[in-house]
């Protein structure tokens, strides 16, 4: 009777390890299943940050699990600033319903950054209705230069296509004023501990944002300034503007505007 | 099994598949298996035989172990989101006996660095030269050599990076369906064949042998060409370098101009002078080479090559999905042949320009 007591005991004990043994196995499967999407979400973050910032520093950021510090990616660099800002944005901002705003705004920064895209510029930040973007800053790009024009031609034309759309629901026309600067400048990540992004960072980006500005003085779309058309393909159709002061700049700026 | 290139958009492929039994034989005879993508590249035989002979795997490595080799093959595909070759490598481990779990846990032991130190300086240095190119070389030459990895042996590892760059870009470019290879592993037919493939794949494989040096002159990469003097890279490569000059489908000038453009874009130091006095042997004078590499275009480019030197710039860096597109547009405007050297040729000139950059520029 004892004997088959403890058979029995023996037996509930064993079916007892056997169910825990089964239900530690399935939440290891569980765990592992985890850990398999886990790294392969990590993997295509990784591949997609790639995009965002040099190689180099996204490799970093994965090797040490944290940002590296600002100096250990900054480096100096020759790149192509392109700034681009919409006219006449206030005053369409107050006459249009929030949400048709939003809906206008973001097809509009849509089509820009496509275009910017499509010819290798890095669009980095959204300021407002301006966008600003970068051409050669991440990967090396001795084409810079053309690209960043053919970029503003092709916003250009983006833009017209899209007023066309806007027109057709009676929604006012957009007008784009871009400026495009080509000279050196700080690149790394910058921004606070809490937020920080690839940049590039400079004289040569605020002279392409005062570039811009003078789009309205000179009643044209797209100016570039002399050092960019240094660089540029002769078989772009530019005109020579007036020299103008800039703030923040000891000389009159000498631009041109893009005709095609 | 879901991969990390899963995500990765991949386009119809525009070319059809031409059949070349001397081809098919020529490949059989080498890698002892079938290999179906080569028929895409049969209308340029050059290219399909550079697959063959310049495949690391088949005699021409004399120090690198072939796991760490396959791993490097791995990660370089997974850098150039080659869906085709990525999914290759994995059906090579596959059917040499690893499990589906084993790669997976392979994968991921990439990323988590679990792997021996060498093996680990390996895969990064893979990763970075696919992802930086020449600007990396000198960090990653020194990477390696820390890691205690000799002279022969690096060069063998950049080899096999390089080589690896150039079959990425052309199934890549090309779009070679990867859907075939991805499911290869799920199919019965390739689970009852496994044992025997393995069988093959064992035998197949071999260690190259010690060469006599010998005398080498195909500008312009001469250069690169002589340092795997003594090593079966040297005559290999010179072999494949040689038929990619001699092929008849495009002009020696637009071939020259593909390798300037991608010399350029990747700020390569080995190629340029070399290649500027090729050109200039083809009649172009300095300033017309000058525009060319300034602007990728000049008057007195002949429309294919107007075509194909904006078309290589492009090969540098590139998204498979958008530089697909491309060439099914360019692919209206230049014969299946054509389209293919000219994606040979710039993918080659990748592969070629990152390797000059590690064992000529740093060394």
């Amino acid at each position: 009777m004892t004997r088959w007591a403890l058979f029995g005991a023996a037996l509930i004990l064993l079916v007892a390890l056997a169910g825990a043994l089964y239900r530690q196995s399935r939440r290891a499967a569980g765990l592992r299943l985890q850990l398999d999407a886990a790294t392969l979400e990590l993997q295509q973050l990784q591949a997609a940050c790639s995009r965002l910032a040099p190689a180099g520093v996204v490799q970093r950021l994965v090797a040490d699990g944290a940002p590296p510090s600002p100096e250990a990616t900054a480096e100096r660099k020759i790149a192509t600033a392109l700034f681009a800002d919409l006219v006449g944005y206030t005053a369409m901002s107050e006459r249009l319903e929030p949400a048709v705003l939003a809906r206008v705004l973001n097809g509009y920064f849509q089509r820009m950054s496509d275009a910017i895209h499509e010819h290798r510029g890095h669009v980095s930040t959204f300021l407002g209705d301006g966008i600003l973007a970068y051409f050669g800053a991440i990967q090396p790009n001795p084409w810079q230069c053309d690209d960043a024009v053919r970029a503003a031609l092709a916003m250009r034309a983006a833009l017209e296509a899209y007023n066309v759309e806007l027109t057709a629901e009676g929604l006012p026309a957009l007008a784009l004023g871009v400026g495009i600067h080509r000279g050196p400048g700080l690149a790394g990540l910058i921004g606070s501990r809490e937020r920080m992004e690839y940049g590039f960072v400079g004289s040569t980006v605020n002279l392409a944002a005062r570039v811009q500005g003078l789009t309205r003085v000179h009643q044209v779309d797209i100016l570039v300034t002399e050092a960019l058309r240094a660089e540029l393909d002769p078989r772009f159709v530019l005109a020579l503007m007036p020299a103008e002061p800039v703030k923040g700049i000891a000389e009159p700026v000498v631009t041109y505007a893009v005709k095609g | 099994m879901s991969t990390v290139l899963d995500h990765v958009a991949w386009e119809p492929c525009p070319f059809e598949p031409q059949r070349d039994r001397a081809l098919e034989a020529y490949a059989r005879r080498k890698q002892r298996i079938p290999n179906p993508a080569l028929a895409y590249f049969a209308p340029v035989p050059w290219l399909a035989r550079a697959l063959v002979d310049l495949h690391p795997e088949y005699g021409l490595l004399l120090r690198l172990d072939y796991g760490v080799m396959e791993l490097v093959q791995l990660v370089v595909s997974q850098e150039n989101s080659c869906r085709f070759c990525y999914a290759a490598v994995r059906a090579m481990l596959w059917a040499q006996g690893m499990s589906r779990g084993r790669i997976e846990r392979i994968e991921q032991d990439l990323a988590r660095a679990d792997l021996p130190p060498r093996t680990m300086a390996a895969i990064a240095f893979g990763r970075s030269q696919s992802r930086t190119g020449p600007a990396g070389a000198v960090a990653a030459r020194e990477a390696l050599a820390r890691a205690g990895i000799g002279e022969e042996e690096m060069r063998e590892i950049a080899f096999a990076v390089a080589l690896t760059d150039f079959s990425n870009r052309v199934h890549s470019i090309t779009a070679i369906p990867s859907r075939p290879m991805e499911r290869l592993p799920e199919q019965l037919h390739a689970r009852l064949l496994r044992p025997l493939v393995k069988l093959i794949l064992r035998r197949s494989r071999f260690r190259g042998e010690r060469m006599p040096a010998a005398a080498v002159s195909i500008p312009p990469h001469s250069r690169l060409v002589r340092v795997y003097e003594g090593s079966p890279i040297a005559p290999a490569l010179a072999r494949a370098l040689e038929a990619l000059w001699a092929s008849p489908v495009l002009t020696r000038r637009c071939k020259l101009l593909i390798f300037a453009v991608v010399s350029r874009g990747l700020s390569c130091q080995t190629c340029p002078h070399e290649i500027v006095t090729a050109l200039r042997r083809e009649g172009l004078s300095d300033a017309t080479v000058a525009q060319v590499l300034t602007h990728l275009e000049a008057s007195e480019l002949d429309p294919v090559e107007r075509l194909l030197v904006p078309f290589a710039r492009e090969t540098i860096w590139y998204e498979p999905a958008t530089i697909q597109r491309r060439v099914r547009a360019l692919r209206v405007q230049l014969t299946p042949a054509q389209l293919l050297e000219a994606i040979g040729v710039a993918s080659l000139a990748n592969g070629l320009c990152r390797l000059g950059a590690m064992v000529v520029d740093a060394s």
